[in-house]
């Protein structure tokens, strides 16, 4: 530790890149997006994490390789409204984010999770932490979604159900964690 | 060179099943854990079952947990333990669950070589094509003061742990 | 090659204290997790706050999920002086873990998000606002009832995008 270095702070050697690497980032400019896309994600992880901010004129979809079979898609839901805590579920592709309209004063924060999500064995299960607040109305929770496919996650594609866009400002960041 | 974030161990579930992931021999070089794993159990009956998390191997009655969550996906709920002889809220997705189904379950354990008890945190959630499942969000703790060097998830009920399922260890540094 | 998930700063209290603040945080990351193992000296179970760059104003917000261990529900709080924290006790510590998303993004407000794990307390999840663009330079936690005690550990990490 650098006795110079403010309290608490480091001045480390320059550090490995570990197992938590970042993969990909989109963020949307001016006029807003129609949808945001990752591809071509590599196979060489074992897990993947986006780390988002986001608005949107609607409710989203979340597709996984370019697959719109909304009976292939299952989301659950727990969350606290404000005013009472519930629990959901939903067949489809709606995405289990909690989404701030693009009037909103605040983005929603969005941390999805897919463990495994090459692994030819399995369906694939996201896990999502998520949330907004808008000064006396919001919504905060813990959602998940299956996609019932035993492909490699290649692709994931976002985008509203209706309406046209996904905000500018709006941030998402695709990593990529090791499991070997 | 070192590295933040860093994979100490990895296990797959191979055909037969397993009756625990056993994660041993873990090291004092990192600040945190972060345990992701993805489950499913062989018992029938359920869309969901549980695999019970216990540190150091030890079973004294000195875990305690307390959680807000979901079973049945159309109400929320919230539960306790106190002086339990593992943490039990841990959900996996069962084997009456739509097939090639797993959980997807994170706990991350700050300070584990530290001198207070062992406060940590469980993200989960188990996964089905029907309403019924499990979302938990749980706050735990082994009320040892000594440093975490095994962590072993065992399938509960004598119920085993499916082929594939996966474990995966990794350390977090500081500094 | 570079990093994506760095430390950024870590402390052990050495001395009891009411407040804590990571200051100089750089601009250099994408988000911030703020890992927090943190205990009251004395007294029962009590609420605990974070400012935002020494912000003191009503420009913050919150909603929240809880489980009491026997009860699930939600709550909420508008124009408040700090982002509520959730439960602390002197009996356990915490295992918190507080997510900063684009914190240092200069065109939009912050939202954070908090798993609140007081095992003898009430768990939360916590989305908080701050109507703020400024960059996020400094995170204060605060107690307003007695003192994080002595061994609590504050640890602040960057992870940075492509």
């Amino acid at each position: 530790m650098s006795p110079l270095a403010p309290l608490g702070f480091f001045a480390h050697p320059p550090l490995a890149a570990g197992d938590f690497e970042s993969i990909s980032t989109v963020t949307v400019g001016a006029g807003g997006a129609s949808s945001v896309s990752f591809s071509s994600i590599p196979s060489t992880f074992k897990h993947l994490q986006i780390r988002a901010i986001m608005k949107a004129s609607d409710s989203i979809y979340m597709s996984f390789n370019s697959d719109t079979t909304n009976s292939n898609y299952y989301s659950h839901w727990l969350t606290g409204q404000g005013s009472s805590a519930s629990a959901s579920s939903f067949a489809g592709r709606l995405a289990p984010v909690i989404m701030a309209g693009t009037g909103a004063s605040g983005f929603s924060a969005v941390i999805w999770d897919v463990l495994d999500y090459a692994d030819a064995n399995k369906y694939k299960t996201v896990r999502v932490l998520t949330g907004h607040d808008q000064n006396g109305s919001g919504e905060v929770g813990l959602t998940s979604m299956l996609w019932k496919s035993t492909s490699a996650t290649t692709q994931i594609d976002i985008a509203p159900v209706s309406g046209s866009s996904i905000s500018q400002y709006s941030s998402f960041a695709l990593y990529g964690i090791r499991g070997e | 060179m070192a590295s933040t974030y860093e994979l100490i161990a990895s296990v797959t579930v191979g055909a037969g099943g397993a009756s625990s992931i056993d994660f041993t021999s873990i090291p004092t070089t990192y600040t945190d854990l972060v345990v992701k794993l993805n489950l499913r159990n062989t018992a029938t009956g359920s869309p969901r079952g549980w695999a019970f998390v216990r540190l150091n191997n030890d079973s004294s009655a000195i875990y305690d947990e307390r959680m807000v969550y979901t079973t049945n996906g159309t109400s929320a709920a919230s539960a306790s333990n106190s002086n339990g002889t593992e943490i039990s809220w841990n959900p996996v997705v069962g084997a009456s669950a739509t097939s090639n189904t797993f959980s997807n379950n994170l706990i991350y354990i700050p300070n584990y070589t530290g001198s207070s008890n062992k406060s940590f945190s469980i993200d989960a959630v188990t996964e089905n094509n029907a309403t019924e499942v499990a979302l938990v969000m749980n706050a735990c703790i082994w009320r040892s003061t000594s440093a975490i060097n095994r962590i072993t998830i065992t399938g509960a009920s004598s119920s085993t742990l499916a082929e594939y399922s996966t474990g995966y260890l990794y350390g977090i540094k500081n500094s | 090659m570079a990093s994506t998930y760095e430390p950024i700063a870590t402390t052990t209290l050495g001395s009891a204290v009411a407040s804590y603040t990571f200051s100089s945080i750089p601009g250099t990351y994408t988000d911030l997790i703020m890992v927090v193992s943190a205990k009251l000296t004395s007294g029962g179970a009590t609420n605990h706050y974070y400012t935002l760059n020494s912000d003191t104003g009503s420009n913050y917000s919150y909603t929240r999920l809880y489980g009491t261990g026997s009860s699930a529900g939600s709550g909420r709080g508008s124009n408040t002086t700090n982002i509520f924290g959730g439960d602390i006790t002197s009996t356990e510590p915490l295992a918190d873990i507080v997510q900063f998303n684009n914190y240092a993004n200069t065109s939009t407000y912050k939202t954070i998000l908090i798993r609140n794990n007081p095992v003898t307390s009430t768990v939360h999840a916590i989305v908080s606002l701050w109507r703020n663009t400024a960059a996020i330079t400094s995170i204060t936690a605060t107690t307003p009832s007695s003192t994080f005690a002595v061994g609590s550990t504050f640890t602040l990490y960057g992870i940075k995008a492509a």
